[in-house]
């Protein structure tokens, strides 16, 4: 069943602290039941805030995957994040017996078959990685979520973030612009930080300023770093409470590639985090998996 | 069928211009739905609901706090703007602090010949409140009698009374087809019936729904596979939110706001004489959280009505530093829990980020769906 695949297999992508077990479920959940035809080829859209990401999937296997920045046409940059992914996998779009769209602008996707929420997407997706998974935490550019899931990966309950950035990506990049540091340095410079200082992140506006205070007041640019991540955690973890944390917990989304946001989240919830090893294509690997069931009819 | 319901809302402004024209008559402006319109219908006078445009504006910053509800300020901007200068009149009943402030602001900055503060009791449940709000309602007939120069008859009360109470028994009326799987009304089509209601002669708006009602039943359902909804609230009549929610396939069946049931569903019943009648009226009605307490009442209503109407999830529209309906929101989530529907609470403000918005409401159906199959 596994012959002809190139692509890495998806249970290897699960993150080696998982439990041991837990990504053995991985493959059976994905893979296609007997009797079916064998080779199908799905993708997954994760139409972004700032990014459309495509993930393609052959009998659960993760042939190709593919990032494009949104900018103004999130549709033509979906369209490219796709015929990118196809490159990669050696593919056309005739290929595809089935795409998936999630993501702020899945409706713009105009070459999906079907479309999920992203709060669906990465139910599914966390249920296939990580079948202890119970809740899930995933912080985009914009938006910020929690998600309580079943032990089948039906969505309990979930929270997003309101009209604010302070609980999403976007906040470390301004912080970032702030102190004069690049984007990827905030989480390393962080882990630096030998002080615990307090801010009120509310606002990105507001944050700024006062990490402009903290700038006079001297405080280190390690401490500052490490004070933008820990107040990103209160605001994600405050509302993960809202809707009730149950173990395991995963993190994915493009902000869960941030250490210093990562070891901030993990000491404010005192638990422990599981990540997979490309968590911002999560809710496209979601979609797809999404897709897989719909192209099989189940 | 329902395009003149829409065609009030939408003119409410030239409506109430040309009615003034057409009678003669004053128009008074109220901010709350505690106003006992009985008695200003006894007096010829129209009584129409000031409600906000759902339009951002920046005149109301020197009168009102930040941190009161963009609902009073959306409100008190009409004034200020002049899009009510044809009102003779504006009064409110007390019900919370913010409405009052946009009131008070409004008597300041945007003079009008008549203006009324009717102390609406807060602790409904004494047996006190209602000789106190029958006694009040006296004094607020005497000053509409001095304001328009008629004097209001005890027959002229009942004709308040029949007025309203036909309207509020259409309207229910109205609600009640909500109640078939499918229902021949959108929410958004009712949502705009009721706000007309609170804009328009009643006397007109009855005629036109009780011809509406005796079509609907002619009227093609809506299909009766979409996620029935209830919305609970305060003041919602946010119909671009409305629409949003019933384009992702569902459909409001029913609510509990004061732009919505709250408003209509209790009649005046005429066992006694008619001023205590309708202070018993205003007394007994589903209450605004301000005034369920320390009972909540409407918590019971809210259940009773979700099961009447078959819903399978309730909204909660939470208008942004509204506290006395924030405070109740975990008791409500509560209760409706129990009889298995799930609420999602959204927090709203003048205008509606419908994109943020249509993300939750997705995942929401989503849930109520996959609760069907499982």
């Amino acid at each position: 069943m596994r012959a002809n695949v190139k692509g890495r297999a998806f249970a290897a992508e699960v993150d080696p602290r998982a439990k041991p077990g837990a990504p053995a479920a991985v493959a059976p959940a994905a893979a296609a039941p007997d009797g079916l035809e064998e080779g199908m080829n799905v993708a997954g859209v994760d139409c972004g805030a700032k990014s459309a990401k495509v993930l393609i999937l052959r009998d659960g296997e993760v042939l190709a995957r593919s990032a494009v920045l949104s900018g103004f046409d999130p549709k033509a940059a979906a369209a490219q994040a796709l015929d990118e992914a196809l490159i990669q996998a050696g593919l056309s779009r005739s290929d595809l017996a089935h795409v998936t769209a999630t993501g702020t602008g899945k409706n713009e996707v105009d070459f999906a078959s079907s479309s999920i929420t992203e709060v669906g997407a990465d139910a599914r997706a966390a249920n296939a990685l990580f079948p202890a998974a119970r809740t899930v935490i995933d912080i985009g550019a914009e938006e910020g979520r929690a998600i309580r899931i079943s032990p089948q990966g039906k969505v309990i309950d979930f929270a997003i973030n309101e009209k604010c950035a302070a609980g999403a990506g976007t906040f470390t990049e301004t912080m970032a612009r702030t102190l004069e540091v690049a984007v990827e340095d905030m989480g390393p410079l962080s882990l630096k930080s030998q002080n615990a200082v307090p801010m009120n992140a509310q606002c990105a506006v507001f944050a700024e300023s006062e990490v402009v205070s903290l700038i006079h007041a001297k405080h280190s640019k390690e401490d500052i770093a490490r004070a933008v991540h820990d107040a990103i955690a209160d605001r994600i973890a405050s509302m993960a409470r809202k809707i009730g944390i149950e173990k395991d917990i995963v993190l994915v989304g493009g902000v869960a590639k941030n250490v210093g946001f990562v070891t901030s989240l993990k000491r404010n919830l005192k638990e422990e985090l599981f990540i997979p090893p490309y968590p911002e294509y999560s809710c496209a690997l979601g979609a797809a998996l999404t897709a897989a069931e719909r192209a099989k009819g189940v | 069928m329902m395009d003149s319901f829409k065609e009030w809302y939408e003119g409410r402004h030239q409506y109430a211009r040309e009615w003034k024209k057409r009678t003669g008559k004053k128009v008074l402006g109220y901010f709350c739905t505690y106003v006992p319109e009985e008695i200003l219908i006894a007096a010829d006078v129209l009584p129409v609901r000031i409600l906000g445009s759902h339009e951002p504006q920046d005149v109301t910053e020197p009168h009102i706090f930040g941190m009161f509800c963009p609902f009073c300020r959306d409100c008190l901007a009409q004034g200020l703007q002049g899009r009510y200068e044809y009102l003779d009149g504006i009064m409110i009943s007390q019900s919370c602090l913010h409405i009052r402030q946009a009131y008070t602001s409004w008597k300041l900055h945007v003079p009008v010949e008549f203006s009324y503060y009717l102390p609406m009791p807060h602790h409904l449940q004494s047996r006190r409140a209602l000789p106190y709000l029958t006694g009040e309602l006296e004094a607020f007939k005497k000053a509409v009698e001095e304001w328009t120069g008629t004097t209001i008859t005890e027959e002229g009360l009942n004709r308040g009374i029949e007025v309203m109470n036909r309207s509020r028994r259409l309207t229910r009326a109205l609600y009640e087809l909500r109640r078939r799987p499918d229902p021949p009304v959108t929410g958004l089509e009712s949502m705009r019936v009721v706000a007309a209601s609170q804009m328009v002669d009643k006397r007109e708006y009855n005629e036109a729904l009780q011809e509406t009602i005796d079509r609907l039943p002619e009227r093609a359902g809506r299909d009766g596979s979409r996620v029935r909804l209830m919305m609970l609230g305060s003041e919602n009549d946010d119909v671009a939110f409305v629409g949003m929610v019933e384009s992702l396939g569902a459909i409001f069946v029913i609510d509990d706001h004061c732009t919505g049931s709250r408003y209509f569903w209790n009649e005046v019943l005429t066992d006694r004489k008619p001023m205590e009648s309708i202070a018993a009226r205003y007394v007994d009605r589903v209450p605004c959280p301000t005034k369920d307490w320390p009972e909540r009442k409407r918590i019971e209503h809210i259940r009773q009505l979700a099961k009447d109407w078959n819903v399978q999830g309730a909204i909660v529209v939470q208008q942004k530093f509204c506290d006395p309906h924030e405070i109740d929101i975990p008791a409500i989530i509560k209760a409706l829990k129990q009889d298995g529907v799930p609420a999602q609470v959204l927090e709203i403000d003048v205008t509606v980020p419908v994109g943020q918005f249509k993300t939750r409401i997705e995942a929401f159906l989503e849930i109520l769906k996959q609760e069907d199959l499982f």
